[in-house]
């Protein structure tokens, strides 16, 4: 055989497949494409009838009498906005749902050179349960997609502690609760954004119905909010658009799928997380959520982690390391504005941490930070556990010299607020005076 | 090809059938050959997913005449060289992706392939791109030279010059790797 044949034949052998996850995506966004031009091959002929109706002399009047007595009783005549669930119906079912399994993603998009460039995509799968706890499954895609997982956590009511498993490393970490209570309320609080959380936060904006369509043959009606006031999972960074959709099923009032799309226009980019995949009231019992850790897996550190208790006295020592290791309050409170303001910070305390992580890898990396931020990882929890509690953080605009400013407050029983004050002195507050100290806070 | 004739036809009519049909055919094929343009595992899968999204958008409007591979094919080609223009024009400013990337590692597990195959790929990498896009096309795409040219804009002959040139840089780079 001639060299140049032997060539030609290794370049036309080259093969490259689609791996399972791939082609499961690349055919439902196809499949997608073809539904949505479907649809707006049908929109117009939606919107002819309005016109055609409008431009008739002879219906002109009882067309126009009809939208503003349809417009009287609450009915709208444009297309996608009839509704027949009510968006706090599916609130109550969520609220009454037990176990969850669902899926999540999220992915990118940045314009470069007036393309669109889409990044690879990060897939998780969670399982929740109000009694036993939760699990993340990070589906990485450095992991052989036949034969595991990347990362697993599981938070286990029941052992009260929080395992993350590394199997490519075959490492694992444990940080004990003391209180079972403590874990249950932050996995209830963790695990929740993605429906209840999206829905409360839709409820509270404005929003229509995208009227009703099939996912994965099953019937849904979708809702839709832009509202600028709508409060994306990205606290840290506001986004210039917000487009924030969920689609519940029709019969189990529950949700099928939810999108939420982020537009930051300065970077060009838009930021998009999607849930799918929804299973609800699913059966589970305690054993899903303890992990079987094989015997050939070590334990990061020399022994497992034990969480501090989740007090008043404990997010107060969270913010005061907020200072020392930040040299100012966190602007919101949570991991992903943790993360990125202990990456800006050029405090002696952060810059000889970051470069002590440097010379660590992978989990160790993690668990050394997780270490040493731990008052700020409390706070983190202590603040999701205030939820429900009327809670409010003024990071943004309060410094550790603002004796007299409210940072942080929180309701504790009718008319009285528990207020942590700018220089970290607390006291409880009625809910009069608590108004005449938030009026004082800068805009 | 009878049943790509029976295909575009369908779905010109919006069969879902049809789309799907045509989606499993050509899917590894074109993810094929977008590697062997680009060896860039998200890219290539980026670019035929994008290539069938605006496939599957265009039923309403779809004609065409001429062989459904091929033309495929040439969606990928273009969508590769808007690719590989943009990256040449801002090589910086993905950076920003950089982290997330890194974070969870490459994305080609999501691509599944042979050994020999990303050796060949990464090979074809090495190769100055008018050169790649004609070996490719041409044994990937098993597209004819003069076909070739017309794509490229450029003689019979140069592309023929291309195309040995390039067989020769990838028999040395491969060489005793087969």
């Amino acid at each position: 055989m001639r060299p140049a044949d032997e060539i030609e034949n290794a370049v036309k052998k080259m093969s490259f497949k689609a791996g399972p996850k791939m082609d499961k995506d690349l055919w439902a966004e196809t499949a997608k494409a073809q539904n949505e031009l479907r649809k707006t091959m049908l929109a117009p002929g939606r919107r002819n009838i309005v016109r055609t109706i409008m431009r008739n002399p002879m219906t002109k009047l009882s067309g126009a009498a009809a939208v503003v007595i349809a417009c009287l009783i609450g009915l709208s005549f444009w297309p996608g906005t009839e509704s027949g669930i009510a968006l706090a119906d599916v609130l109550a079912q969520i609220e009454k749902a037990s176990a969850c399994r669902y899926q999540w993603s999220t992915w990118r998009t940045s314009e470069h050179g007036g393309k669109s460039i889409k990044s690879q995509a990060h897939n998780y799968t969670t399982l929740r349960s109000p009694k036993y706890g939760g699990k993340i499954e990070q589906l990485d895609p450095n992991v052989d997609p036949n034969s595991g997982m990347g990362t697993l956590t599981y938070c286990s009511i029941q052992e009260k502690a929080i395992f993350s498993i590394w199997p490519e490393q075959k490492k694992y970490s444990r940080i004990n609760f003391d209180d079972a209570e403590q874990l249950t309320s932050l996995v209830q609080s963790q695990y929740e954004y993605y429906a209840r959380g999206m829905v409360k936060e839709i409820l509270r904006c404005k929003y229509e119905s995208m009227g009703r369509s099939a996912i994965d043959g099953i019937e849904v009606e979708g809702f839709r909010t832009t509202d600028p006031n709508f409060v994306s999972q990205d606290k840290q960074h506001e986004p210039n658009q917000v487009d924030v959709k969920i689609w519940v099923d029709v019969k189990t009032r529950l949700p099928v799928r939810s999108e939420e799309h982020l537009t930051y226009d300065k970077e060009k980019k838009t930021v998009h997380f999607a849930t799918h995949d929804y299973q609800w009231d699913i059966p589970v019992d305690a054993t899903e959520f303890k992990p079987v850790i094989p015997d050939d897996y070590t334990l990061l550190g020399r022994e497992a982690v034990k969480w501090p208790a989740i007090t008043e006295e404990a997010a107060i020592q969270g913010l005061r390391q907020c200072v020392e290791f930040l040299g100012k309050y966190l602007e919101t409170i949570n991991l992903t504005s943790l993360y990125s303001a202990f990456e800006k910070s050029e405090t002696p305390g952060a810059l000889r941490l970051k470069e002590e992580l440097r010379g660590l890898v992978g989990p160790e990396q993690d668990q050394r930070r997780m270490d040493v931020l731990k008052p700020m990882f409390v706070l983190n929890m202590f603040y999701v556990g205030l939820d429900g509690k009327d809670r409010a953080y003024y990071g943004k605009a309060v410094t550790s010299k603002d004796a007299d400013k409210v940072l942080m407050r929180w309701k504790v029983s009718d008319g009285e607020y528990r207020v942590i004050f700018g220089d970290l002195h607390v006291e409880t507050v009625a809910a009069e005076r608590l108004t005449e100290l938030e009026k004082a806070l800068p805009k | 090809m009878i049943e790509d004739e029976l295909l575009k036809w369908k779905f010109k009519s919006g069969s879902r059938d049809a789309l799907q049909r045509i989606y499993e055919k050509y899917r590894d094929y074109l993810l094929t050959l977008a590697m062997a343009l680009m060896n860039d595992a998200g890219l290539a899968e980026d670019v035929v997913h994008d290539v069938f999204v605006a496939f599957a958008q265009s039923s309403g409007t779809f004609k065409l005449r001429g062989n459904l591979k091929s033309y495929l094919a040439t969606c990928v080609l273009n969508r590769c060289r808007d690719r590989i223009r943009a990256r040449k024009r801002q090589p910086l400013s993905l950076d920003e992706d950089a982290p997330l990337q890194s974070e969870f590692g490459s994305p080609d597990r999501r691509i599944i392939a042979d050994e020999q195959s990303r050796q060949v790929a990464y090979a074809m990498e090495q190769l100055p791109y008018e050169q790649r896009e004609v070996i490719a096309l041409h044994l990937n795409a098993a597209m004819k030279l003069r076909n070739i040219a017309r794509l490229q804009n450029v003689s019979v002959s140069t592309i023929k010059g291309r195309y040995r040139y390039g067989l020769q840089k990838l028999r040395a780079a491969l060489n005793g790797r087969l």
